[in-house]
């Protein structure tokens, strides 16, 4: 008999999430978005013109783009094997 | 300790601890995998009873888990939080007294486990006082965020606060229950209702700890290195209260073969498809928000390890989502494949962040340069080559396994295929292990070293 553990979890967890969500909500938590999007700035000056990519910062783009490209297609290649494997 | 009284603990001396505990951690996790991958092709080379790969093996997991990669994203948190709330952290001598306990813990797991002291649930492993010790340093953690919380000055809460509290509080909850610790004898259940516990917990440790813990240094590190803000905070808590959805309900997909109830399974595979909401909607924020500053993110050490993660999170979650078909799963799973994918999550995502969070804090906190930017970018590509390398190696081998096993192949004849593999597996586990001693050094002399001027 496991589905007391399972529902008493669940039961908890969704209480307690609901009540989070309702303080968040009461609190203002989801109001003012604009200002919360530069919260991790605060104290660090102006943004400037970004910089350009040095020629070791390219190649370092280029060697990640080979990693992406080679995730890519090794996950297609999975996808296709499994599926057409019989 | 200040310079006059050496009694009140330094600002930011919390995030010190957890990253010197990461970066220690992490050489003797990477070590153990690197003994274990050796033991794979040399089952003779080690004649000592405790050091055997059954032994070996949880110990790695548990310290990837607990003593590398949640130190070292922690060490992060404990830097932001405060800089978020625009308040000092509630406690630095709580802190400090947390990341004692949570050596204390990591000892007390490695020397139980290599004793031979293990639940025998996997990712579960560890026994019921090492268990009272992990969830206690989880609540002394929660107690110094949430009062942090409490004593803010600024009333908006980040999606990255919101991600951390969430995070200790849920793995907290997790915890006790996937271990079950009101059974102190065995930590268990009985039969499968266990493994779906268990799977609800292996998963969750990792999807309620691992990732919005990562996410939550993701979102402070890239708009910080980039000088950008945010592309959308409301969009950051759409994926935050959608994560929470979605994920808690996934673990059974690693048991589709299995007999659990199919209704269990159903709700597995569509939240897994379900998924690709919560991720997608991450990485579209913070690649919206790095776009045209890449030159930004290359200048920071700490930035880069963290945009790469992000990238590694991408293919995790796909690769996860994927695996919940049933149609791929019967290839997939029960072999190399999945521990190909527990690498691209932890460590390739998870751990690619840590380091990231880390790095980019270590300045910060420590009042000084980096000791070595070199030492730190040879990190950077070494982990790199490392993850990528085994996601490759361990998908070909699980390949294979999955193949031979949908064909009937005995087990045996199947083995001389995988030893290529297997070698390549352990030059990579080298390579991680250096690429931590790089790491420890250059975090150490850091913290501890006399070089470096003053910020």
């Amino acid at each position: 008999m496991y589905f007391p553990y399972f529902a008493t979890y669940m039961i908890v967890g969704l209480g307690l999430a609901l009540l989070v969500a309702g303080w968040a909500l009461h609190n203002g938590q989801f109001g003012d978005q604009q200002r919360a999007r530069f919260l991790p700035l605060a104290g660090d000056p102006p943004a400037t013109d970004a910089p350009a990519l040095t020629r070791r910062g390219r190649l370092e783009v280029y060697g990640l783009a080979l990693v992406v490209a080679i995730g890519l297609a090794g996950t297609v290649a999975v996808l296709a094997f499994a599926l057409l494997s019989g | 300790m200040s310079a006059t009284g050496k009694l009140q603990p330094e600002p930011y001396e919390t995030a010190r601890a957890f990253c010197i505990t990461s970066a220690f951690w992490m050489v003797v996790a990477t070590f153990m995998g690197l003994l274990g991958a050796t033991e794979l092709i040399a089952p003779d080379i080690v004649r000592i009873g405790w050091l055997h790969f059954g032994r070996i093996r949880p110990v790695h997991v548990n310290l990837v888990l607990f003593g590398f990669v949640t130190p070292g994203l922690l060490g992060a948190v404990f830097y932001f939080v405060p800089r978020l709330l625009r308040t000092e952290l509630y406690s630095e001598r709580l802190g400090l007294v947390t990341a004692g306990f949570w050596n204390i813990a990591l000892v007390a797991a490695v020397s139980t486990l290599l004793a031979g002291a293990t639940q025998g649930r996997e990712y579960a492993e560890m026994i019921w006082p090492v268990d009272l010790l992990v969830v206690m340093v989880f609540i002394l953690v929660f107690i110094n965020l949430i009062m942090t919380v409490a004593r803010r000055r600024e009333p908006l809460l980040y999606v990255s606060v919101w991600y951390a509290c969430a995070a200790i509080a849920l793995t907290g909850a997790t915890y006790v229950l996937g271990n079950v610790v009101w059974v102190p004898d065995t930590g268990s259940l009985v039969g499968i209702p266990d493994a779906i516990l268990l799977w609800f917990y292996g998963h969750n440790i990792f999807g309620l700890l691992l990732t919005p813990l990562s996410l939550g240094v993701a979102y402070y590190v890239i708009p910080k290195a980039c000088r950008n803000p945010l592309y959308s905070h409301t969009l950051s808590l759409v994926g935050f209260w959608s994560l929470f959805v979605v994920y808690t309900h996934i673990g059974t997909h690693h048991l589709l073969q299995v007999p659990v109830p199919t209704w269990l399974k159903v709700i597995s595979i569509v939240d897994s498809i379900g998924m690709v909401i919560p991720v997608m909607v991450v990485l579209i924020n913070l690649w919206y928000t790095a776009q045209g500053r890449l030159g930004e993110i290359h200048a920071d050490v700490g930035a880069k390890f963290v945009f790469t993660g992000t990238i590694m999170y991408f293919f995790a979650s796909i690769q996860g989502s994927m695996m919940a078909l049933p149609q791929v799963q019967r290839v997939t799973h029960f072999n190399n494949w999945v521990v190909g994918h527990a690498h691209i999550g932890v460590l390739a995502f998870s751990g690619m962040i840590a380091l990231g969070g880390l790095y980019f804090v270590l300045p910060r906190i420590a009042g000084r340069p980096l000791h070595s930017r070199l030492l730190a970018d040879l990190q950077y590509w070494l982990v790199l080559l490392g993850s990528a390398g085994f996601a490759v190696v361990l998908t070909i081998v699980g390949l294979i396994q999955g193949q031979a096993w949908l064909n009937g192949e005995t087990v045996y004849r199947v083995l001389p295929s995988l030893y290529p593999y297997y070698v390549l597996r352990a030059s990579l586990g080298a390579i991680l292990f250096s690429s931590a001693v790089i790491g420890f050094y250059n975090v150490f002399r850091t913290l501890y070293g006399q070089r470096g001027a003053a910020a």
